[in-house]
């Protein structure tokens, strides 16, 4: 579909507070979280753009809580588009195809809105965004996500920022809208949390690969960390002990917790605990030592057959 | 390819390592190692967790390069509720529905194996062993199978593995013929079904800009509402290894490890039964040939035609081999099992000493 540019197009990139004279839809206050995969596969999309194409966009899918005021963009999928100076096309069919494909998957997710790379925003995503307004449900409004490749901004950091939209002027038309930023956050599973961490642990390596730890290996540089800490806090208190850092009572009151969680065992039961449990652990892992033995031998025998 | 020129005119300007990559499209080198995308490996467990415990599978995207295969994208397939006739045309449409739209984004455009999800190491199944080989028949070998733990990484540890088929077990798929003659001629035990390839996982740049970004968790995102203590970054240190809790992860491998050997002791059964079958059979043919023999030395005696030997061979039919393919499967489960048992009591024991300092 193409979507002509209206010669007399408001475009009004980021109002700093909510202008008087005309109602917001959402009152309510309004919570975006992201999925780190949404963030990955966006990146994922910039990197395979065509040549020339300085944007890319795509639909995101997700879930809504009940009353609508908390949407968590869990997916997402790249929607080619086309874009000059005057004029904008988005391909509707791809993106109804994917939609749909994405649904024999998982059905829960629905569309949510849409994301862009860039930090600006220009006349383009309003109309975009009346687009992606019309296939949400209503009365849910869809969300815009944008991600800063260019790295332009201050902190040369990849700026993830959402908006909701809202009509403005006197009589409604797809290419006048404002965008009003709502909070978002970075939200993830347990389950994911293991493999952010493994890609993580390359970021600081030149050829930007590693490979997966052992459990041993893991635990080894999960206890590094903490003497680490342990060896940062006491540092911390040493200092103040001393007198060279002022004594700060939000961090004593946290270190006082922390402490307090060491639950407090009777030193016997402990001892019983303790043995009842190792032997358990050892006797599991000889007997399970003893079955692959077996299962050597045997193969072995098989072949000798 | 990395080198897609025509090879007649470009060949003779490549360097040596070109070259073999030129070659590599006819697939001679073999693959060494397989190289993921962080993106995938995302997707992979995302997939994976929300279909938690039931196991899930997808296809995956990529090149194979100089003996890595490259894994750059993925993409779940949709549950399977039922394996009729109808499902599987479905199956079918959606895998080149995706592809087709996938490439028009510019995603490698090239599968290069599949993913499933499992519940503590439990993957070596018939199930499993059947697409695989499909997978590495239509793909000339050079198809692998990702097989995530979902269970195992929860416990602050992704496990992620990278297998296909060994050269053996593939002749012997082939041949779907599993008798201990043809194991033994194919060298095949339980340990050498699958070839575990060594897993790198590589970022783009973008990625790593990105993750980086996240370190600044409070830059990229701007706070308004929340206020600053509750603000966590994603890459906080996390400390789910040093989980004290192991009961529940031995006793449920203990429970899988145990049915294995069950079933494995009925694979048994059935073998020994047919080895009886096999005597008995052999004893009742030995004792009729004996018999004919007497009664041919008999009319022999009298100055008779002896009696041909050959239809008693073939009155006795020996009952055929069952297929050592199950058996062999399960050995090759509970070695898992076991594995994973022993690979668990040795950071844990670790744990236990550390939490016994702890008290002191």
């Amino acid at each position: 579909m193409s979507i002509d540019a209206a010669t007399s197009a408001l475009h009004l990139s980021f109002p700093p507070t909510t202008a008087t004279g005309f109602v917001v839809p959402q009152s309510r206050s309004f919570t975006v979280s992201v999925n780190p995969v949404v963030l990955f596969s966006v990146l994922d999309h910039y990197l395979r753009r065509q040549e020339k194409q300085h944007r890319v966009i795509g639909t995101l899918l997700g879930v809504r809580s009940e009353d609508g005021s908390e949407v968590e963009v869990r997916n997402c999928f790249p929607v080619s588009h086309d874009e000059t100076d005057n004029q904008v096309a988005v391909d509707m069919e791809y993106h109804r195809n994917m939609f749909e494909l994405h649904k024999k998957v998982n059905a829960k997710e629905v569309i949510v809105g849409w994301y862009a790379t860039g930090s600006n925003l220009n006349q383009w995503n309003a109309l975009i965004q009346d687009f992606y307004s019309r296939e949400v449900m209503p009365p849910f409004q869809a969300i815009h996500l944008t991600m800063d490749t260019d790295l332009k901004n201050d902190d040369k950091l990849l700026g993830v920022k959402t908006y909701v939209s809202a009509p403005i002027g006197i009589s409604a038309k797809p290419e006048n809208c404002l965008f009003l930023p709502v909070p978002c956050d970075v939200k993830y599973f347990d389950a994911e949390r293991s493999g952010l961490d493994l890609l993580a642990s390359a970021k600081n390596d030149t050829d930007r690969s590693t490979s997966l730890f052992s459990d041993m290996d893991n635990l080894e540089k999960t206890i590094k960390a903490v003497f680490e800490m342990l060896e940062r806090v006491t540092d911390y208190v040493n200092k103040v002990l001393d007198g060279s850092i002022p004594a700060d009572n939000t961090i004593g009151r946290f270190l006082m917790d922390t402490i307090s969680v060491v639950p407090k065992i009777d030193k016997v039961e402990f001892e019983k605990m303790f043995n009842g449990h190792l032997q358990d652990l050892l006797m599991v892992s000889y007997l399970a030592n003893m079955t692959r033995t077996q299962l050597a031998i045997a193969e072995r025998l098989q072949l000798l057959v | 390819m990395t080198s897609s020129g025509t090879p007649s005119t470009t060949k003779e300007t490549l360097s040596n390592v070109n070259v073999t990559a030129a070659l590599d499209v006819e697939g001679n080198v073999p693959l060494k190692s397989v190289q993921i995308d962080g993106l995938v490996v995302l997707k992979i467990i995302k997939h994976c967790r929300e279909f938690f415990p039931n196991p899930v599978t997808g296809q995956l995207l990529g090149l194979d390069v100089n003996g890595v295969l490259e894994v750059t994208n993925c993409f779940p397939f949709p549950g399977s509720k039922a394996d009729d006739e109808n499902e599987l045309v479905d199956g079918a449409r959606y895998q080149v529905d995706m592809m087709r739209c996938l490439r028009e984004v510019n995603v490698d455009n090239n599968t290069v194996g599949w993913y499933q999800s499992t519940y503590l190491g439990s993957f070596v199944t018939h199930k499993l062993i059947e697409t695989q080989y499909n997978y590495q028949q239509t793909f000339n070998n050079k198809s692998v199978v990702i097989v995530h733990d979902v269970s195992r990484s929860t416990h602050g540890n992704l496990s992620l593995r990278a297998f296909r088929f060994s050269q053996a077990f593939m002749e012997a798929q082939k041949e779907s013929k599993f008798t201990t003659e043809s194991l033994i001629k194919n060298k095949l035990t339980f340990s050498n079904i699958f070839e575990e390839l060594p897993i790198t996982v590589k970022n783009s740049h973008l990625m790593t800009a990105l993750l980086h970004s996240l370190d600044d968790y409070e830059h990229i995102i701007p706070k308004t509402t929340l206020d600053k203590e509750t603000v966590v970054s994603p890459l906080s240190p996390n400390f789910d290894t040093l989980e004290l809790s192991l009961d529940p992860y031995i006793e449920k491998n203990l429970e899988f490890l145990l049915e294995a050997v069950e079933e494995h002791t009925q694979e048994q059964n059935t073998y020994t039964f047919w080895q009886r079958n096999v005597g008995r059979e052999q004893a009742k043919m030995q004792s009729a040939l004996q018999k004919r023999k007497q009664e041919n030395s008999s009319r022999q005696a009298s100055g008779l035609e002896p009696l041909p030997e050959d239809d008693i061979l073939k009155m006795y039919k020996l009952p055929a081999e069952p297929s050592r393919l199950d058996s062999l499967l399960i050995t090759a489960q509970i070695n898992n099992y076991c594995k994973q048992l022993n690979q668990y009591s040795g950071p844990t024991l670790g744990k236990f000493f550390m939490a016994g300092e702890l008290q002191k």
